[in-house]
């Protein structure tokens, strides 16, 4: 169990790389997020204790990536700059995503029991309703604390396609998933799939 | 609740509150070394989204080829595909050689970076471009304009060979700005825009009785030291009173839907 964790870890920092090479797809700027993938497909494959520790880690290292601070000029010119930007944008607080992820992990492992019957696919079906869930509490925390609250066309159109597209790869991850249980000889699931592996 | 999820509820909340309790400097720090960790990273990848551009437009290109040869296997349309891709080359060639141009003609010391990444953020406005803290000597804050020497934005996260630039459209992004021609000053923000929009900028804290007319333009005013005195920055669409300052809206300078070749100031801003 520990080695099925500290391999999903790895997935974890994997999927942070591959990010990298994923641009945006099409209209809308939709893109694949990898990084809230596999916290989403990898918090229904564990427990509540290993779910929280893949949402803090994949939290953690989404926002350090994500998160904008504007850069600040040199020490000696501080003073002055505050004078004259003193209003300065509200941003998020950096962490924010860690509690969007482990809501998104809850949410997951809503249905872990229907997960270890076998029927990964609903699982599959839900990552994409969790990521727009998640994307969509993004959107309306950043319009809540920045003003100009506007759900347009365009930006309901990027979520659902992000979403969407993020949906399509979930069984490549749940297929990495069970390939890393049955290597790190790991059960994650048990009534039709009888994937024992002692 | 099972005694072990309790204790590891209450130990992610203890995480969670510490990252939360982290400094401004301390966040900086993390994404600095996070940013330093994936620099190599991003790069091979921006070489790589540029492929995948490049294949993309081939596609589109092909099928645009086909249609056409489908219609009519003439000469002519032959020659109407050089004669469009001869335009496109003479665009591009335009392009380098303003931007060549520019690098001659500024007044600034600068080094020039080609984009290698748009929009890598998921709701925030960045680019990255193919120039780093260890060749280039690129720090935080150096200020980054466009060819036509328009203000693109400032350096955000310098990585080793890669660094990430905060455009002056996002809305985190400030800039101190003057409207030319008059006495006016504000600061310029950026303004959340849909997929496929022009980016417009918000400028605002000027006087309730500023006398605006559309076009006119605006430049940084050097104030508090972040940018450079006169760059352009855009021209004036709109002006509006409101209760206690008057807001402006800006068009910027830079076509930041097409930015492929951006220049670096070296040297501390504000010089």
């Amino acid at each position: 169990m520990l080695l099925y964790h500290i391999s999903l870890i790895g997935l974890l920092l994997l999927s942070c790389i591959v990010q990298q090479f994923l641009p945006p797809l099409g209209a809308y700027d939709a893109r694949i997020l990898l990084i809230p993938l596999v916290v989403a497909c990898g918090a229904v494959t564990v427990p509540t204790a290993g779910m929280l520790l893949l949402a803090f880690l994949g939290g953690f290292l989404w926002d350090a990536q994500q998160i904008i601070y504007p850069p600040l000029p040199a020490e000696e010119s501080i003073k002055i700059y505050t004078t004259i930007y003193h209003t300065p944008t509200e941003t998020m607080k950096f962490g924010y995503t860690i509690l969007l992820y482990a809501l998104m992990g809850f949410l997951m492992q809503g249905i872990q029991p229907i997960f270890k019957q076998g029927k990964w696919y609903l699982s599959g079906i839900l990552t994409a309703v969790a990521i727009f869930l998640y994307l969509m509490i993004e959107f309306l925390l950043f319009s809540f604390i920045r003003g100009g609250f506007e759900i347009s066309i365009p930006v309901m159109k990027q979520i659902s396609l992000t979403a969407l597209l993020s949906m399509l790869i979930s069984p490549l991850i749940f297929w990495s998933l069970f390939q890393i249980a049955d290597l790190c000889k790991h059960e994650i699931s048990y009534d039709s799939l009888r994937r024992r592996n002692y | 609740m099972r005694p072990l999820n309790f204790i590891a509820l209450l130990l992610f909340l203890a995480g969670t509150v510490w990252v939360f309790t982290l400094s401004e400097d301390a966040v900086r720090q993390v994404q600095k070394t996070y940013y330093s960790a994936i620099s190599p990273i991003i790069s091979k990848g921006g070489a790589f989204e540029a492929k995948a551009n490049d294949f993309v437009e081939e596609v589109a290109h092909s099928e645009d080829l086909k249609r056409q040869l489908d219609q009519a296997i003439s000469e002519r349309d032959r020659f109407k595909i050089i004669a469009s891709r001869v335009g496109e080359l003479e665009a591009e060639n335009n392009e380098l050689l303003q931007a060549l141009k520019f690098q001659r003609q500024t007044e600034f010391n600068v080094i020039a970076a080609r984009v290698v990444r748009n929009q890598p953020l998921n709701w925030g406005s960045t680019i990255e471009i193919d120039r780093g803290a260890i060749n280039d000597f690129i720090g935080v804050s150096q200020c980054v304009l466009a060819s036509n020497g328009g203000l693109v934005g400032q350096v955000l996260q310098p990585g080793d060979d890669v660094s990430s630039v905060l455009l002056i459209t996002d809305e985190a992004s400030q800039v101190s700005a003057r409207i030319e021609g008059t006495s006016e000053v504000g600061i310029l923000y950026g303004q959340r825009t849909n997929y496929g929009e022009t980016p417009r900028l918000r400028l605002l804290f000027l006087s309730k009785s500023a006398i605006l007319q559309k076009g006119m333009k605006v430049y940084t005013d050097g104030r508090g030291k972040k940018f450079p005195a006169d760059i352009p920055i855009g021209t004036i669409e709109d002006f509006e009173q409101g209760p206690t300052f008057g807001e402006a809206e800006v068009i910027p300078a830079v076509d930041f839907n097409n930015l492929k070749t951006v220049f670096v100031i070296t040297g501390p801003p504000g010089n």
